[in-house]
């Protein structure tokens, strides 16, 4: 062999050595076989009681909010309810309309929109503070000069919860025209598509000029923003609060049973504190139909 | 190794660098491949968790709100890209909703791959035939509560192909490291070994004995270019074959004196000049050897010059020792010859280099090696010169030399040998002679022109007698006759003391300008019938522009009928006498010629014609002092005479018709035109006007 030879077959040895790093594969592996396929078919769900939150936050927060106080609902009534999750208000309506929603939880302005529908209000929550009344809240960035009052408010941007919210847009509506300001006063009028903490983060960045929220909204953004960024213009009188309601033609006496499972949850309780807790309420009371006038009568005002 | 030293430097240098890359790809190849199967492998796995964990946090919103579509969506944007094999989701009771298998789904999927309720990804390797997966299952949880499970499959085996392709890119890029090397080192070398092609070159050339090699490149900037200076005596003015530094004495006001340039590196080096020229080692190398060159070929030209120089002085020696006559010897103390010149290498018979190393008993004969010898050892013990006459006898008689032997002594004084030199002196011998012969005669024409003058009153006093007592008696008487015997020898007696005071410089001259052919015609005139009587004739020749000349009339006429006496003695049958003038301009002469055709003068006699008292004539035909006192009239005018005989052809003597007598004698006399600051001599005393007088 000469010393060319030689020399191509060292630098080919060396190619080759220079490829097994690659190749190696010592890691232990499960064997399958992809090729042993079939068709899935879903199961068949079990008819449930529907329960639905009305829309105002994300899902997840909708979920994590009303998870405990569903399964201590399933496990003293027995029955299988079931939480949805409409995507709007209007939605939230419609489903009930549709019988889609067994059990509405919504704020009292849809309550009246529902009760036009058939549903019959037979439960309401006890604010965290203590009533069973809510406020909406005029806000705006604590370092807007411009705006130091409601009257301050004309002609600016303003950014509602929802049409159909009540403390984030009807509430505040109310105030501005208890003010003599329209809604078409502003200069712009957005609405978040029922999330309040769209509304206050919209205002901290100053896209919007003044935000209208329901009363409470900033604790949950506690986490997320500095609440001294965040400036109350002006807070709305207190008006009935949310309202649990069954649809027409839902059965009376599973009405009656998560009524009374939801009137024997007891602050005092820590296993019950922690289910209104996590829910945003400190207690279920019985609710009637005519502890709404307040609210038909702002409707009235508003125009809505 | 010998194969490897006798290997072209380019070849060596690539090998070089090819075993180099070489080693350092089989070294580093393996070790990078590993690390980056393993970077890949992990960055791989995290990409994996990231996508299920974001996928996870997705899939939360619709599966609440049991929106499949979205789930489909999402599982499909998963795969829809990179290397991603599959995506599902499952609910909490691991049903699949949502998935991107087509065909129906693989359900040894469905537990290949669990992730514990408090975990939140677990990866699991799956393998299928020849396809290996990692699987990434991450539950969907909102707070503590488990929503479902999310699971992507991610190709191992493209991972691996991924790592395969990265080696082999390295391995490409080290390949073509190493050809790029190669090829750079390639042309590195061939510059380098250009370079020192040439070094090389011009050492063979400088072996050759070619000095005016340049290695250094003439191109580039130069001190004057650089410095704009204008000093165009600098010797580094206009030179581009080298650096001026290498120019030592520059005259650069900035730079130090040469010497200390040359051996202070430091001054180089703040030198802008050699900063901005100054270039590797091969460049230092051929300036280096520029410059070695340079004084190589200065160093052989100081010593060809000083060969030069010294053989023109060894030429110029040898030929003044050759030239001169002195026969010059050199011999050591061993009295042994070490040279000697020309002149003495023919006087002892020998070539120049047969004397060299010989002895003195070599070369003499015994008795003249002896005296020779005995000298030298005398000179060589005393150390004092030998200043001596001597007589040798030579094969051509007698001859005098004059001896000088002095010792030679080297640096210390010690002495190292003997120079002798013998100058031939014969010939000053013999003016030696003559000039006391001279010195006798004048003391004898003293004493005859003293006697002369003594004489000459007697004599008048006697001629003057005899004539008055001629006219007392009757003429024709017997005392008459004697009367005139006794005046016509007190006459002769009167010219003889008449040529004696002349022939003693007695008389005075009385110069004047005159005519130079009327005083000969007037000689010719005086002499003409006399020497017709005789038989002889004068042919006259004179030069037609009648030169002028400045002298004693009566005293050359004198010189001229001596000429011509001479010439008419010298035909004693009759014959013809050529009188011949010539005026030569140019040369500021005027010549003479008397010219016979008589019996001539012997070649032995001719030298002694102007000799005093010296007469061929018989006893009472002359006194010997014609000539002598013609010598001296002549000299007296600063002129020259002189005689030839025979009689050259180129006279064109007119010989008489039918005969040719004899060989003929010819005196030529040289007068000069311009007298310049010549005087009249005048008379020493008052006799000499009263010889006039007398005369």
């Amino acid at each position: 062999m000469t010393r060319a030879a030689k020399g191509l077959s060292a630098f080919v040895l060396m190619a080759v050595m220079l490829m097994l790093p690659g190749c190696g594969d010592s890691e232990p592996a499960v064997e399958v076989d992809l090729t042993r396929r079939e068709r899935l078919v879903a199961p068949q769900r079990q008819k449930t009681i529907t329960y639905a939150y009305l829309p105002q936050y994300s899902r997840t927060v909708s979920f994590q909010r009303h998870r405990a106080l569903l399964e201590y609902l399933r496990v003293t009534t027995g029955l299988p309810l079931h939480q949805v999750f409409p995507d709007t208000f209007d939605e939230h309506v419609k489903m009930v309309q549709r019988g889609e929603i067994d059990i509405s939880y919504s704020n009292p302005f849809i309550y009246i929109q529902l009760a036009e529908i058939g549903s019959t209000a037979f439960a309401k929550i006890v604010e965290p503070g203590g009533t069973p009344a809510f406020s909406g809240q005029i806000i705006c960035r604590s370092d807007n000069p411009t705006i130091k009052s409601i009257a301050d408010c004309r002609g600016k941007r303003l950014i509602a919860v929802d049409p159909g919210s009540a403390g984030g847009f009807l509430f505040p509506l109310g105030l501005f025209y208890d003010h003599g300001i329209r809604l078409e006063d502003f200069s712009e009028v957005e609405f978040a598509q029922g999330k309040q903490e769209k509304v206050i983060l919209a205002v901290l960045a100053g896209a919007y000029d003044i935000g209208t929220i329901r009363k409470g909204s900033l604790d949950v953004v506690a986490g997320m923003i500095d609440l001294s960024d965040i400036r109350v213009l002006a807070e709305t009188r207190n008006y009935p609060g949310w309202v649990y309601s069954a649809r027409d033609g839902f059965d009376p006496a599973a009405v009656g049973a998560i009524a009374e499972a939801m009137f024997s949850l007891d602050p005092a309780i820590p296993e019950h504190r922690e289910i209104l807790g996590v829910a945003g309420m400190s207690g279920i009371i019985p609710a009637h139909d005519a502890d709404y006038g307040p609210i038909r009568e702002l409707a009235d005002k508003v125009g809505r | 190794m010998r194969l490897f030293s006798r290997l072209k430097f380019r070849t060596k240098l690539n090998l070089g660098i090819s075993a180099i890359l070489i080693s350092m790809a089989t070294l580093l190849l393996p070790l990078v491949g590993n690390m980056t199967a393993k970077i890949l492998l992990e960055e791989s796995r995290k990409r994996g968790t990231a996508l299920v964990e974001s996928l996870s946090a997705r899939a939360v919103d619709p599966l609440l709100a049991r929106d499949f579509l979205r789930l489909k969506n999402m599982v499909v944007e998963q795969v829809a890209v990179g290397d991603m094999l599959y995506a599902f989701v499952q609910d909490n009771h691991g049903f699949v909703l949502a998935h991107t298998f087509e065909g129906g789904f693989p359900v040894d999927l469905l537990r290949a791959n669990e992730v514990p309720d408090l975990a939140t990804v677990h990866i699991q390797l799956l393998a299928d035939g020849m396809t290996r997966i990692y699987d990434f299952a991450s539950a969907v949880t909102v707070g503590d509560e488990r929503l479902g499970t999310v699971r992507l499959g991610l190709s191992k085996t493209r991972i691996n192909a991924s790592v395969n392709r990265q080696i082999t890119t390295m391995a490409g890029l080290f390949a073509g490291a190493l050809l790029l090397a190669t090829i750079m080192g390639s042309l590195f070398a061939s510059r380098v070994a250009a370079r020192l092609g040439v070094l090389r070159e011009h050492a063979e050339a400088m072996l050759m004995g070619n000095l005016d090699t340049q290695s250094n490149p003439a191109d580039g900037s130069h001190c004057w270019e650089i410095r704009n200076c204008d000093l165009s005596s600098c010797p580094a003015f206009g030179e581009r074959r080298r650096r001026c530094w290498y120019i030592a004495g520059t005259m650069c006001p900035d730079c130090k004196d040469g010497k200390e340039l040359a051996v202070s590196r430091e001054s180089c080096q703040m030198c802008k000049v050699y900063q901005q020229a100054a270039g590797d080692e091969l460049q230092d190398l051929a300036e280096t050897f520029d410059v070695m060159a340079l004084s190589l070929k200065t160093h052989i030209d100081e010593l060809r010059g000083a060969d030069r120089n010294l053989r023109e002085q060894q030429r110029l020696m040898r030929t003044i020792l050759d030239v001169t006559p002195d026969r010059v010897s050199l011999v050591d103390t061993r009295m042994r010859y070490q040279g000697g010149n020309r002149s003495f290498a023919e006087s002892v018979g020998l070539k120049l280099h047969q004397i060299v190393g010989r002895t003195d008993f070599d070369i003499f004969d015994e008795q003249t090696a002896e005296a020779r010898h005995m000298a030298a050892r005398e000179i060589l013990q005393s150390g004092e010169r030998l200043d001596t006459q001597v007589v040798v006898a030579e094969e051509t008689g007698e001859r005098w030399f004059h001896v000088v032997c002095i010792p030679v002594h080297d640096e210390d004084g010690r002495i190292t040998g003997l120079l002798r030199t013998d100058r031939d002196i014969t010939d000053i011998k013999g003016y030696e002679k003559q000039l006391i012969q001279a010195q006798k005669m004048e003391s004898l024409g003293l004493m005859a022109g003293g006697v002369a003058h003594e004489i000459n009153t007697p004599l008048g006093i006697i001629l003057g007698y005899a004539q008055l007592l001629q006219e007392d008696v009757p003429s024709g008487s017997q005392v008459h006759q004697d009367l005139g015997v006794i005046e016509k020898q007190a006459k002769v007696c009167k010219k003889i003391v008449a040529d004696l005071l002349g022939f003693s410089r007695q008389t005075h001259s009385s110069k004047r300008e005159m005519c130079f052919n009327n005083s000969v015609m007037e000689a010719v005139t005086l002499v003409r019938h006399t020497f017709e009587l005789d038989h002889v004739d004068i042919v006259t020749q004179l030069d037609d522009r009648f030169p002028i000349i400045y002298g004693d009339p009566e005293k050359l006429k004198q010189v001229w009928i001596n000429l011509l006496t001479n010439a008419r003695d010298a035909m004693s049958g009759g014959g013809v006498i050529v009188i011949r003038t010539r005026l030569d301009t140019p040369r500021g002469i005027v010549s003479l010629w008397v010219a016979d055709c008589g019996e001539g003068i012997a070649e032995d006699v001719i030298k002694k014609i102007f000799d005093p008292f010296y007469s061929t004539k018989p006893v009472g035909r002359g006194t010997g002092l014609g000539l002598s006192v013609s010598f001296g009239i002549i000299e007296d005018h600063d002129g020259e005479i002189q005689a030839q005989s025979p009689l050259p052809e180129v006279f064109d003597f007119p010989w008489p018709q039918g005969r040719r007598s004899g060989p003929g004698t010819v005196f030529e006399v040289n007068l000069p035109l311009d007298h310049g600051k010549d005087e009249p001599v005048k008379a020493d005393g008052p006799d000499a006007e009263q010889v006039g007088q007398d005369i």
